[in-house]
């Protein structure tokens, strides 16, 4: 049987990719649940304290959209995104929708409150702990923002600053999965 | 064909190479130190360290005095010595410079490359030899789009301390180890 050395060579240029791609899978995760083991299954559980000293566990939550948002007073980026979600918690918020912050820096609560109320935040800031950060990876990017259905599960995951159109995009789609899913029950 | 499989190749090799990255912060570390030149300086006197840093591309750290008390300044803390006084430690002025995330404040900021002078003045009891003195700086890097947590750099430099020309008696109780 005559082999055709080109095939040979693309299927041999394959698995050299898929191993690679492979390994450095295998190096990132070594923090957490990152590159796909976190997309579409139910996001990690956690109870922190809020600001104003009441506890809320994520799955509490359960039956609205969820924007998660790591983020941090030192965070530039997340400066600009902050006055996003305000507008977007009072839009969506009577669908169901829920944003959630959760500030990964060494501020005092203090220090934090005074942040969020000269931002106008409209939505619950939880004190964070590096347990939940690496439970979602490790955050070592801020802000990183997840998504989650009505049903806890994680359709989306961001990095740094984007632009306001993914972000609706994001949500009007959480919203509608949770709805569908409902719709099965 | 032979140019649409190298094609998918390249695509699946770009894929394979940018999932995730962005998520696991900066690849490689954002500040580094250049080796530091020793200092030699006479006992009792002070002369002057110069510790020089370059910033990786595209990112930059917040200078020793930013514009806003939540932004984290980037700040040189040198260990304590028995034998070595550290004085004043001098940052540079930082570039005023706006980003995309912030296009209407000013961020006072160090990128490229920039020095930290430090100050030593060993005491004139001191043995002369070489010293090594340690620290870390503290420092919170971002780039256009995402910020990363404080990291702490280590720091070294060497001080060789030699004899004052007359005057000052030498301490017999202290020995030209090295010092951290």
């Amino acid at each position: 049987m005559k082999r055709n050395p080109l095939i040979l060579f693309f299927v041999a240029a394959l698995v050299g990719v898929m191993l690679f791609a492979g390994l450095r899978n295998a190096r990132n995760n070594r923090n957490g649940p990152v590159n796909g083991q976190i997309m579409g299954n139910i996001a990690p559980d956690f109870e922190l304290q809020s600001l104003e000293g009441k506890n809320l566990k994520l799955s509490s939550l359960r039956g609205k959209a969820v924007l998660l948002n790591f983020w941090a007073t030192y965070c530039g980026p997340c400066k600009i995104e902050m006055p996003w979600f305000v507008e977007m918690q009072k839009e969506y918020g009577p669908q169901g929708f829920q944003i959630v912050g959760v500030a990964m820096d060494d501020a005092s609560p203090e220090d934090i409150a005074k942040f969020a109320k000269d931002m106008g935040v409209n939505y619950p800031i939880l004190v964070g702990k590096e347990s939940v950060g690496v439970s979602y990876g490790g955050v070592s990017v801020l802000p990183t923002t997840f998504f989650l259905d009505r049903d806890g599960k994680v359709m989306f995951r961001e990095f740094g600053l984007q632009s306001r159109s993914v972000f609706v995009d994001h949500i009007k789609q959480a919203l509608n999965q949770g709805k569908a899913v409902q719709a099965r029950k | 064909m032979k140019r649409n499989l190298i094609c998918a190749l390249l695509i699946l090799l770009a894929k394979a190479s940018a999932q995730d990255d962005v998520g696991l912060g900066p690849k490689g570390p954002v500040v580094k130190m250049a080796p530091a030149p020793t200092v030699a300086v006479v006992q009792g006197k002070s002369a002057t360290e110069t510790l020089s840093f370059k910033i990786a591309n595209g990112f930059h750290i917040n200078s020793n005095r930013p514009k806003s008390e939540y932004l984290i300044p980037t700040a040189l803390k040198v260990g304590a010595t028995t034998d070595i006084v550290i004085g004043r430690i001098t940052y540079p002025e930082g570039k005023d410079m706006t980003f995309a995330f912030s296009p209407d404040e000013k961020l006072n900021v160090y990128a490229g490359d920039f020095t930290v002078d430090v100050l030593v003045r060993p005491l004139h009891t001191v043995t002369p030899g070489k010293y090594i003195v340690r620290g870390t700086l503290k420092f919170q890097a971002c780039d256009n789009t995402a910020c990363y947590p404080p990291k702490s750099l280590p720091i070294s430099f060497d001080v060789r301390i030699t004899k004052a020309a007359s005057g000052h008696s030498r301490n017999p109780r202290q020995s030209p180890h090295v010092h951290h």
